[in-house]
């Protein structure tokens, strides 16, 4: 139940109050998007780079090699290649996911679904924002500088990341790039928390929100909590660069007193590991949505998905250890994170079972959205249970920083979340911008991306199974992953069909949003949640009226209601 | 131009292979190494089972309820009870039947095998330091006196000999930066970190060379960090001792700082066993 109506504010009208200075969470939502796309591109091209590297050592990277690397021919060099697998990194989750799935998503969705006009903090929405660009030119700066960007792993352990093993200032400007970063997505936490609990419609209760909203407010209660500890690891670490503190190093290089480089691992992960719910929590929660949608039925256990997303947002803080089984923690501690990790196990059962329950007597319509979010199903449950390997210590010891962590965190991220990001694109298109996207070519972009994406990490679990490690250059000098080439080419092939497809994508974004005549209907998907009860594209108000609550958001297929299948929340219950 | 260094060894095996020879993780040579590959498979089975369900069920469900093959949805309000009892049956069912299994075999071969350390004052064990350093292992074994850091040590860069049938015991440390010593034929890996000893033992059955490598991102060479591990049956390897017990008492100078990167052995059996049930 709102605590206060937001009132009606004029509609912006210079070209920088509409566009670079907004306070519409619409249009942050949207700058969020775009920036989340450019970085995607810019990260999708380093992963390129790296599985070129990998499938063929010594060849220069076709078109823009000569240009990039001259003294090597146009191949890529050996300490290059450590700054692209620790950049892509960096940038797909902080500069890719998170700007899409909770920067554009999270802001775009959550007033409209809540029937409220705005966040909470409008000002704070587009500082954070704002401070997100900063961020981004910190880090693309840091490639131009003289030894290069960050090479470290996007972990950046210690003391690899302090002076003694990254001496350039690529690594401070690392450092301090997620520090912004991490200031720009708390606030926007700060804001996503706070509409959603004192801006809710009146008569919404919290299991009255669809579970895009669950999602995206549970990711925020995450990084409210957490975004703090990895702005503490980073800053601790920045003083070790910058004012010769020794919080991390040790050895050799701790000349003026000694820290822990593990306890760098343990603020990171503490950090980490819901780092890597939150990214996946927004798509959980529009897949839960979208698979009732298009399955014109109730969600199954609505409730049960809310409490099971709930339930892993508490147990993911209490589970980071199992990243650092080989750094000898104490035994009792290694083995109460792995039964704590085996927990979790149980509400993604629980998801599991609703999301196929809801599709169960279903009556399924297969557009572009549905097929996005039955392939989330498909590469979750791969994920997810690949990584009851890593959980577990003993299959740990042999698997830990292989290519099967990567084919695992690859899926249940990369996969998942991707798709998840492109069912929510093709699927808020007409309330975003007024337009349908083109069904026949998202369509093959679908089949495409999962034929493709399956090739790439199917094929590192592959040979992460068969030992090899990761962040190698060439990993051939071993005779053990000798064998392992042809997989490794494979892999690389299939990763060069899944980029290319991506412009398909591309093509039909730009022409939906910028060159599309024929303009989307209010509710093209026939749905009730509340944003759907407001024309396309969404005015910049939202709401004429703020919408009285009267139903749950998966009211579809009541045989009751006459003229429609569905209902939208502010009609009666029929 | 294509630079040579970039090129380095062919293709070996690869065209021989079987395709699932070609997947095969690397020859297990280690006497422990099977019990995780045991595990491994036992949990690939039951996530083959749970995936086929989920796979069943989500094309089984696609296929039968197409909107034109099915075109009236049944249409539930609330939350109904069975629904609520099937999502927590199939929860505890995975739970029980795949995650509290592993972990009770995981904590069984962890507590009884992998941090059981050889009690030294009973067993003959093999003890090995390790200093891993940007870009190499160095490894040192104590000489005839027994003692670590004297003069007879057997150091050497990159080439770690052993005994077959014998435990070997490791401790490692690292000159810089975190590295992780890796023997994907033993299944085993520990970090070598900077400022703190940590201990790995492995008992190797199978005489033949096999690789190390660095596990941890450790830098630009990162990729090349390999060593070289020698397994030698008994005789072959007192044999290699007292050779390299020789060399190294003549050549090992013992006014040089630099060679005298070992420390003082203290075994795990004589520390306090923290957290296990012994």
């Amino acid at each position: 139940m709102a605590f206060y109506e937001q009132h009606i504010h004029p509609k912006p009208t210079t070209f920088l109050s509409k566009y670079i200075f907004s306070f519409d969470h619409k249009v942050i939502g949207k700058q969020f998007l775009w920036y989340g796309i450019l970085f995607l591109f810019v990260g999708g091209l380093m992963a390129l780079m790296i599985r070129w590297t990998l499938a063929f050592p010594g060849q220069p990277f076709p078109v823009i090699g000569s240009y990039l690397f001259p003294e090597t021919g146009g191949a890529v060099p050996p300490d290059t290649y450590a700054m692209l697998f620790t950049m892509h990194g960096t940038i797909m989750i902080f500069y890719a996911i998170t700007p899409i799935l909770i920067g554009a998503f999270g802001n775009f969705c959550i007033p409209l679904m809540l029937g409220a006009r705005d966040m909470a903090f409008p000002l704070l929405n587009m500082l954070s924002f704002h401070l997100a660009v900063i961020s981004g030119l910190l880090l693309m700066g840091s490639l131009f500088t003289p030894l290069g960007a960050a090479a470290g792993g996007w972990t950046s352990y210690p003391t690899l990341s302090t002076l003694i093993g990254s001496p350039g200032v690529g690594q401070t400007l690392w450092s301090l790039a997620i520090f912004v970063l991490g200031v720009s997505s708390t606030m926007g936490a700060v804001n996503y928390i706070t509409t959603i609990i004192t801006l809710r419609a009146p008569g919404m209760g919290y299991f009255d929100m669809p579970l895009t909203v669950w999602g995206l407010g549970l990711t925020a209660v995450l990084n409210a909590i957490f975004l703090p500890v990895l702005g503490a690891g980073v800053l601790l670490l920045i003083f070790d660069r910058v004012f010769g503190t020794t919080f991390f190093l040790a050895g050799a290089a701790a000349t003026t007193g000694t820290g822990d480089p593990v306890l760098f691992q343990h603020v990171f992960w503490i950090f980490g590991h819901p780092e890597v719910y939150i990214l996946i929590l927004p798509a959980w929660g529009i897949v839960s949505d979208l698979l009732s949608f298009f399955s014109r039925k109730p969600a199954f256990g609505a409730k049960a998905t809310a409490l099971a997303m709930t339930s892993i947002t508490i147990l993911s803080t209490l589970v980071y250890g199992h990243h650092m089984f080989t750094t000898q923690m104490s035994p009792l501690l290694t083995q109460t994170f792995m039964t704590l990790t085996m927990t979790i196990s149980i509400p993604s059962a629980i998801f599991f079972t609703n999301w196929l329950g809801t599709l169960w007597k279903g009556s399924i319509r297969f557009h572009s959205p549905m097929l996005f979010s039955l392939g989330v199903v498909f590469v979750f449950g791969l994920g997810g249970l690949t990584g009851l390997y890593l959980g577990t210590v003993t299959t740990d010891l042999y698997l830990h920083d292989t290519y099967f962590v990567v084919g695992h965190f690859h899926y249940t991220m990369a996969a998942s979340v991707l798709l998840g990001g492109f069912a929510a694109t093709y699927f808020w298109m007409p309330k975003m911008f007024g337009t349908l996207m083109n069904e026949f070519w998202a369509k093959i972009h679908f089949w495409i991306t999962m034929l493709g994406l399956n090739g790439v990490f199917f094929g590192m679990m592959l040979v992460g199974y068969g030992g090899m490690h990761r962040r190698i250059y060439n990993p051939f000098i071993y005779e053990f992953t000798q064998k392992l080439i042809p997989i490794n080419t494979f892999t690389t092939w299939s990763a060069i069909v899944m980029g290319f497809a991506q412009i398909i994508f591309v093509v039909n974004f730009v022409h939906a949003v910028f060159f599309k005549k024929q303009k989307a209907g209010d509710n093209p998907w026939e749905v009730g949640t509340l944003e759907w009860t407001i024309p396309s594209p969404a005015p910049h108000y939202n709401f004429k009226e703020i919408p009285v609550v009267k139903c749950g958001p998966h009211e579809l297929g009541n045989p009751n209601v006459s003229g429609k299948d569905f209902q939208y929340q502010t009609e009666e219950l029929a | 131009m294509k630079n040579k260094i970039f090129t380095e060894p062919v293709l070996k095996n690869a065209e021989n292979l079987g395709f699932f020879e070609m997947l095969a993780p690397p020859e297990d040579i280690s006497a422990n190494g099977h019990l995780i590959d045991w595990l491994f498979n036992y949990t690939t089975s039951m996530n083959i089972f749970f995936f086929v369900l989920v796979c069943i069920g989500l094309f089984g469900f696609s296929y039968l309820y197409h909107n034109k093959r099915h075109p009236k949805p049944y249409y539930t309000y609330g939350n109904k009870k069975a629904h609520i009892i099937i999502a927590t049956v199939v929860g505890i069912a995975v739970f029980l039947c795949i995650d509290l299994m592993i972990t009770g075999f995981s904590n069984r071969d962890y507590t009884g095998v992998f941090i059981n350390w050889p009690d030294e004052s009973k067993e003959d064990v093999v003890r090995v330091q390790v200093l891993g350093q940007q870009w190499a292992w160095n490894f040192r074994q104590a000489g005839k006196d027994g003692v670590f850091n004297t003069q007879d040590d057997i150091v050497t860069l990159n080439d770690l000999r052993v005994p077959a049938n014998k435990k070997v015991v490791f401790q490692i440390l690292s000159k810089d930066v975190i590295h992780s010593l890796y023997f994907p034929n033993a299944r085993r890996k520990t970090d070598a970190i900077p400022g703190r000893v940590t201990r790995m033992w492995i008992e190797f059955i199978k005489p033949g060379t096999y690789d190390i490598a660095c596990a941890e991102m450790c830098g630009t060479y990162h990729y090349r960090m390999k060593a070289k591990l020698t397994v030698y049956e008994e005789e072959d390897f007192s044999h290699y001792l007292t050779e390299a017990q020789q060399i190294s008492s003549a050549v090992n100078d013992p006014e040089d700082g630099q060679i005298y990167w070992g420390w003082k052995w203290t075994s795990a059996s004589s520390s306090k066993k923290i957290g296990m049930n012994k």
